[in-house]
C-alpha cells in the first residue's frame, strides 16, 4: 500500500513537470509607449504542490496567469506542457490543450447565467460539439457532492451565493481533471467562511501527485495554504520559497 | 451544448431575442406582403388570357399586351379555321367604353365582347347569372367587386355604356383586369361600344386539337398571316406583364418597397443580434477560456441565428396568411404562386444569417483574457 504510494509519487515526480516558462516576456501598448510588463520571466510548476503568486497590484500576476492559461500570447518566450513546447500552437490546438490541461477559477465566478449549474460544469466536456461520457457526468456529481453543492445540480447560478458559485467554477475547472489548475484571488470576492472553504478545497486538489495548483494573490492571509511561495514585482520574480531551482527550467 | 448554449442564450434575454425576431418577421411580412400584391396584379394583367382556355392568341402587328386593343379582319378567322391542327378559333373585340351610373357618372370600363354562341373566353365566377345571359343581345356582366365603383348597379336593369344600351344580367365573382372593371357581352354590343367597323375585331384566339403542337401551329399562323402577331397564351402572359413591370413603374416600386424590407428585417437583426453578443461578451470569453475553438463560438451564435430565423419565419407566414386571407374578396389582390413561399423562407434564413455576420464576428473576437479583468 505505503510502496503504491511511494511509486506514485515518484513517477510523478519523475514526468515532466505541468507547465515551465522560459524567458516569458510580455509587452503592451500603453497609448503610445511599449511598456515590458513581464520582463523574461522562468518559471517552472510542479505537481502535488500549492504555488502562490504574490506580488503586489499591477505587478503583472494576472498578465503571467492569462500566458499560463494561453488566454494571451507571450511577446517572447517559450512554454512547455508537461514537457512538451507549445508556443507555437494554433489557436485551435491551443484551445484544446485549455480544455484538457488547465482549469480556471477567476476572481468572480464566472459561470454562464443562461445556462444551470450541471450544465455550466459539463461544458469543458461538450464545448467542442462531442456528447458528455457518462464517466464524466458521474464525476461532476460527485465533485459537486464533495464540495457541498448536491442540492443545487439543476439550480440557475444566480440562484447560488458568490461563494456557492466560485465552487461551481471549482467542480467546472476540474472536470476534465487538468492537471493544472490556475486561480486568479478566487477569494478576493468571497466573505471569510467561504473563503476557508475555496482554499481548503483547492488545497486538498494540490495534494493529488499529478495536479498543480497555481493560485495568484495579493492577501497575505492566503499565504499558509502555500506548498511554494513566489513573489513577483515589477514583471520579475523576486522571491521563490523553493530557493536554488527558481527559474532552472529542467528538460 | 454549443446548440444548447446558444438556444439558452436566446430564451435567457428574451427582449433582444424577441427584437431579432421582429427582423425576421418584418423581413417576412414586409417583402412577403409587397411580393403578394405584385403577383396579384400579375394575375389582373393577364386575367383573360390566364381563364382564356386557347392556346394561341393572334393580334394586331406590333402589339405585346392583351389589353391594347387592335384592328384585325374578322376573315382571318376563316383562314385559321382550314388549319387541320386548330379545333376552334373565334374573333374576340376587347375595348374601352364609359360606364354610366344611376346616378349619372361616368366610369371607364375595358368591354370583353365574345362572340355567340359559344362565348369562348367567357366569365368564368359568377355570383348571380350563368354565362348563357350573354346569348341575349343586350346581356352583360359585371363583377362583384365592382357594383361599388359603378354605383350599385340592379340586376336586370338596363344601363348605358358609350351611349349603348347594356343589360346587366350577371354577376361574374373576383375577375377583374389590370385595367380596373371589365365588362362582358357578345361580340356585336363590344363593337357597336367600341366603334369597330363591321368585319374587324382586336383579338383571335384558338385552341389547338390536343395531339397538334402548340408552337407549330402558332408558326404555321405566322406564314399564313405575315401582318399580324400571333403568340402562345404564356408568352402574351409574360409579355403582358413585362409590358406593365416596364411601362407603369409597378416594378421600380414594389422592387424598391422590397428592398426596403429585407433593409429593414436585416438591419433589425443585425442591431439586435449585435447587441445580444455584446451582452453576453463575458460568457463568449469564458467559452474560449474552457476550451472553444473560434468554430464553437461560431456554432453557438450561427444556431442562435437559426432558431431566431425560423422562428421569425413561421410567425411572419402566420402574419402573411392572415394578411392574405384578409385580402380575398377584397379591393387588394393578392396572390401567391405554390413556389413562392418556401424560397421567401429560405432567402429570409440567409438574410438572417447574414445579418448576424457582425455578431459572429464580434463574439470570435472577443478577448478570452477579459474574462480576468
Ligand atoms: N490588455 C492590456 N493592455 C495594456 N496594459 C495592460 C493590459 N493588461 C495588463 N496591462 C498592464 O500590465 C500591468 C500588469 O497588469 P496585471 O493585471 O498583470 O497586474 P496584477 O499583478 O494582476 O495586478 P492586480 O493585483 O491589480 O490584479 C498593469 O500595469 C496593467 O495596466
Ligand atoms: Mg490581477
Amino acid at each position: 500500500m505505503i510502496s503504491e504510494i511511494v511509486e506514485q509519487r515518484i513517477k510523478a515526480a519523475e514526468s515532466a513537470p505541468p507547465i515551465q516558462l522560459e524567458g516569458i516576456a510580455r509587452d503592451f501598448f500603453d497609448g503610445k509607449v511599449l511598456r515590458r510588463v513581464l520582463k523574461k520571466l522562468d518559471l517552472e510548476i510542479f505537481a502535488g504542490e500549492l504555488t502562490i503568486i504574490a506580488g503586489p497590484s499591477g505587478s503583472g500576476k494576472t498578465t503571467l496567469l492569462t500566458i499560463m492559461g494561453f488566454l494571451l500570447q507571450p511577446s517572447e518566450g517559450r512554454i512547455f506542457i508537461q514537457g512538451r513546447e507549445v508556443t507555437r500552437f494554433s489557436s485551435n490546438r491551443l484551445a484544446t490543450l485549455r480544455m484538457q490541461k488547465i482549469g480556471f477559477v477567476f476572481q468572480q465566478s464566472v459561470l454562464v447565467p443562461a445556462l444551470t449549474v450541471i450544465d455550466n460544469i459539463l461544458l469543458p466536456s461538450a464545448i467542442q460539439g462531442r456528447s458528455v461520457p457518462r464517466a464524466v457526468k458521474a464525476r461532476a456529481r460527485e465533485l459537486l457532492e464533495m464540495l457541498g453543492l448536491r442540492d443545487y445540480v439543476d439550480a440557475m447560478p444566480q440562484q447560488l451565493s458568490l461563494g456557492q458559485q466560485q465552487r461551481v467554477s471549482i467542480v467546472r475547472a476540474l472536470i476534465n481533471d487538468p492537471p493544472l489548475l490556475l486561480c486568479d484571488e478566487p477569494t478576493s470576492a468571497l466573505d471569510a467562511e467561504s473563503s476557508a472553504i475555496v482554499l481548503d478545497t483547492l488545497k486538498r486538489l494540490s495534494l493529488e501527485p499529478t495536479r498543480a495548483v497555481v493560485l495568484v494573490t495579493h492577501d497575505p492571509r492566503v499565504f499558509p495554504f502555500a506548498d511554494r511561495l513566489v513573489k513577483i514585482e515589477d514583471g520579475a520574480v523576486i522571491y521563490d520559497s523553493r530557493q536554488g531551482r527558481q527559474g532552472v527550467p529542467t528538460s | 451544448m454549443r446548440r444548447k448554449t446558444g438556444f439558452r442564450i436566446l430564451t435567457h434575454d428574451r427582449s433582444t431575442t424577441a427584437g431579432s425576431v421582429l427582423g425576421v418577421v418584418a423581413i417576412v411580412f414586409l417583402v412577403g406582403q409587397q411580393l403578394a400584391i405584385m403577383f396579384g396584379l400579375f394575375t389582373y394583367m393577364s386575367v383573360l388570357v390566364d381563364h382564356s382556355g386557347a392556346d394561341i392568341w393572334v393580334l394586331t402587328k406590333d402589339v405585346d399586351e392583351v389589353n391594347s386593343s387592335g384592328s384585325l379582319p374578322v376573315r382571318y378567322v376563316d383562314r385559321i379555321a382550314g388549319l387541320r391542327e386548330v379545333e376552334w378559333v373565334e374573333p374576340l373585340i376587347l375595348g374601352g367604353g364609359s360606364f354610366r351610373s344611376r346616378e349619372g357618372k361616368y366610369q371607364p370600363v375595358q368591354m370583353v365582347g365574345l362572340p355567340r354562341p359559344r362565348l369562348e373566353n367567357g366569365p368564368w365566377r359568377f355570383d348571380e347569372g350563368s354565362l348563357q345571359v350573354l346569348l341575349d343581345s343586350e346581356g352583360a356582366t359585371v363583377d362583384s367587386l365592382d357594383l361599388k365603383v359603378l354605383g350599385y348597379p340592379g340586376l336586370l336593369e338596363f344601363y348605358e355604356v358609350s351611349g349603348r344600351r347594356i343589360r346587366i344580367s350577371a354577376i361574374t365573382r373576383n375577375i377583374r383586369g389590370f385595367g380596373g372593371t371589365i365588362i362582358f357581352t357578345n361580340i356585336e354590343k363590344a363593337r357597336e361600344v367600341s366603334g369597330l367597323p363591321p368585319g374587324r375585331c382586336s383579338h383571335i384566339i384558338l385552341k389547338v386539337r390536343p395531339e397538334a403542337e402548340v408552337s407549330a401551329v402558332a408558326s404555321a399562323i405566322r406564314t399564313l398571316l405575315p401582318r399580324t402577331a400571333v403568340l402562345t397564351s404564356p408568352q402574351l402572359a409574360a409579355s403582358t406583364r413585362l409590358f406593365y413591370i416596364l411601362n407603369t413603374g409597378i416594378g421600380s416600386s414594389f422592387g424598391f418597397s422590397v428592398i426596403i424590407g429585407a433593409l429593414v428585417g436585416v438591419v433589425i437583426i443585425t442591431l439586435t443580434m449585435y447587441t445580444s453578443v455584446l451582452n453576453h461578451r463575458r460568457d463568449y470569453a469564458v467559452l474560449q477560456a474552457i476550451g472553444a475553438r473560434k468554430r464553437d463560438i461560431l456554432v453557438v451564435v450561427f444556431w442562435q441565428a437559426l432558431i431566431v430565423g425560423l422562428i421569425g419565419v413561421f410567425v411572419g407566414f402566420l402574419f402573411l396568411a392572415g394578411f392574405i386571407a384578409g385580402t380575398r374578396n377584397g379591393q387588394l389582390p393578392t396572390n401567391m404562386p405554390l413556389w413562392f413561399p418556401p424560397l421567401h423562407a429560405a432567402i429570409t434564413l440567409v438574410l438572417c444569417l447574414l445579418g448576424s455576420t457582425q455578431a459572429m464576428r464580434k463574439a470570435v473576437k472577443v478577448e478570452p483574457a477579459s474574462v480576468f479583468r
